[in-house]
């Protein structure tokens, strides 16, 4: 009986002292700020007359302006198109992202749970997968525009082929690589199949899941901008190539920061969803 | 209730000229009798274990569960796994109800149930814990309680303590006589433990490989109930020479 009377349940603290989470938490900022810092401050310094590379390119001065006005300005009578209107277009981009994603996981998931599980489904459907995949979501564009015309919807088409792949990819291979023990103790326990789907596979699959999740992400970002630079009239992407073919390279620079900061959000919330759901799993890891 | 019954068994992994894990194997189990598999690894006892189980598919002969052939797993027959195979993300007690739960027993049926089995293992303060935070004795405990917990009439246990040490062993060894004293489930037990097999079992059948078969079926007479200190018995210390001299390859029958 030794195991339960000494420790019981095992410690998970760390058997070392560490600094406080406060001081750990405060020095990963500064060092993430660091690098882009420095570029920032090298590329005022390097421009003159609020310009750098002979005039092609604004100095980071102005583009604060233009974000700070195309953000919070007056859109008046709309004749300034980068005046009051980010929030409208990241609210575009952000809801087609949202909503391809959200399909791609939708059957992306449980069509990867069933190519692992099944020997049948994966010769069925899985050579066409990888005989579609090598072609790019770019290439995608005529048939998306055929189909959908120039609307948000082709933009959400396209993100959801683009995160589709590494979703299915990811869940195909999770599902496959389920203990055969952990099937048997369920069967054991008269666990149907469906059962065994839901309550073994899949939370057995969930830290591939979630690789592919933050893998098709990226590319969903992706998807939107190229789709919104050449089928859709609204969002980041629009505003990408709109700004650039008028010269306004100030809003260009702002509007692919903010392209970075969302993706890089989005991505944190995932990693959330992962933290919380995997407690388990880092529990076993060796780096907690 | 409970009863095995093999009959001219064998099993063949890889088609015609694969290895022949089971030759012939001949054996029964009555109701509410411990019997335990003794061998070398690779003799086939797991495999033994595994078609009563339903897991694995006999190649020939016949296999019979309380008289119906055995074709797949179920909860009438638990199983404890060598090691645990408890699933990672769920606490003790979620893994203890999963049987009763996906089987759609009434939760006031099976929550008492799964309380008084978990106290008699002695895991009730630990509900809540994940497999990853207990050691494996503990581990092995919850093993125990999801099968005892579907009232299975019978228990098979593939090597339990084998990844355990000593002293959690002798423990585990002490809760299953206590638990099988009080339950009187049939039980069928893979060991490579000569002590283990005999502390434990009514029958020890001891098994050789190439091909996989039970050579000798001893009937083990010590008194129960029995614990620890029967290992020191003048009687144990006889069956071990007996099983030995068997294992060894000495054909010395009476």
């Amino acid at each position: 009986m030794a195991a339960i009377t000494d420790t019981g349940v095992a410690s998970t603290a760390p058997a070392r002292a560490k600094p406080s989470g406060v001081t750990q938490r405060v020095t990963k900022i500064v060092l993430a700020l660091v690098l882009p810092v420095l570029l920032i401050v090298a590329w005022q310094m390097g421009g003159r007359d609020g310009a750098i590379f002979g005039g092609a390119l604004p100095t980071p001065d102005r583009v604060w302006k233009a974000w700070m006005l195309w953000a919070f300005g007056n859109p008046g009578f709309g004749l300034n198109p980068y005046a009051g209107t980010w929030m409208a277009n990241v609210v575009a981009s952000a809801q087609r992202v949202a909503a391809g994603f959200a399909l791609a996981i939708v059957i992306g998931v449980p069509l990867g749970i069933l190519i692992g599980w099944s020997k049948t489904v994966s010769a069925l459907v899985d050579p066409s997968i990888q005989w579609l995949r090598p072609v790019p979501i770019t290439a995608w564009l005529p048939i998306s525009i055929a189909i959908f015309g120039i609307s948000g919807l082709g933009a959400i088409f396209l993100i959801t082929i683009g995160a589709f792949y590494p979703i299915v990819i990811n869940t195909t291979q999770g599902a496959r690589d389920v203990e055969r023990n952990w099937i048997r103790a369920a069967l054991m326990m008269g666990a149907s199949r469906f059962d065994i789907l839901l309550r073994v596979v899949l939370p057995a699959a969930l830290p591939s899941i979630f690789t592919g999740l933050r893998l098709g992400l990226g590319i969903g970002w992706t998807a939107v901008i190229v789709s919104e630079m050449v089928a859709v009239k609204s969002g980041l992407g629009y505003v990408l190539w709109d700004a650039y073919y008028v010269g306004r390279m100030d809003v260009v620079i702002a509007d692919m920061v903010s392209i970075g900061l969302l993706g890089y959000l989005s991505d944190r919330l995932i990693v959330a969803l992962e933290f919380a759901a995997l407690r388990w799993r880092r529990m076993q890891s060796f780096n907690q | 209730m409970g009863t095995i019954a093999f009959s001219n068994v064998s099993k063949t992994y890889g088609g015609t000229g694969g290895v022949q894990a089971l030759s012939d194997v001949d054996f029964h189990i009555g109701e509410g009798e411990f019997v335990a598999l003794l061998g070398p690894s690779g003799c086939g006892k797991s495999t033994l274990l595994n078609i009563v189980a339903g897991f694995e598919m006999a190649s020939g002969g016949d296999v019979r569960f309380d008289g119906g052939g055995v074709t797949k797993p179920g909860p009438d027959r638990g199983v404890v796994f060598q090691e645990a195979s408890l699933l990672p993300w769920l606490n003790v007690w979620d893994n203890v109800v999963f049987g009763p739960k996906v089987q759609g027993l009434p939760k006031d049926v099976y929550e008492p149930r799964a309380r008084r089995i978990l106290d008699i293992v002695g895991l009730s303060q630990f509900t809540e814990a994940l497999p990853v935070q207990l050691s494996g004795g503990m581990r092995q405990r919850v093993g125990i309680a999801r099968a005892l917990v579907m009232e299975p009439r019978a228990l098979l246990m593939d090597e339990p303590f084998g990844a355990l040490d000593a002293q959690t062993r002798l423990s585990m060894q002490e809760l299953l006589l206590d638990v099988w004293q009080k339950l009187k489930t049939t039980v069928l037990f893979v060991t490579h433990d000569i002590d283990e097999a005999i502390l434990l079992a009514d029958r020890v059948c001891v098994m050789k490989a190439r091909p996989g078969r039970i050579t000798r079926d001893i009937p083990i007479t010590l008194p129960r109930p029995r614990s620890i200190d029967t290992l020191t018995d003048p009687a144990f210390t006889g069956f071990k020479a007996e099983i030995m001299a068997e294992m060894r390859g000495a054909h010395h029958h009476h």
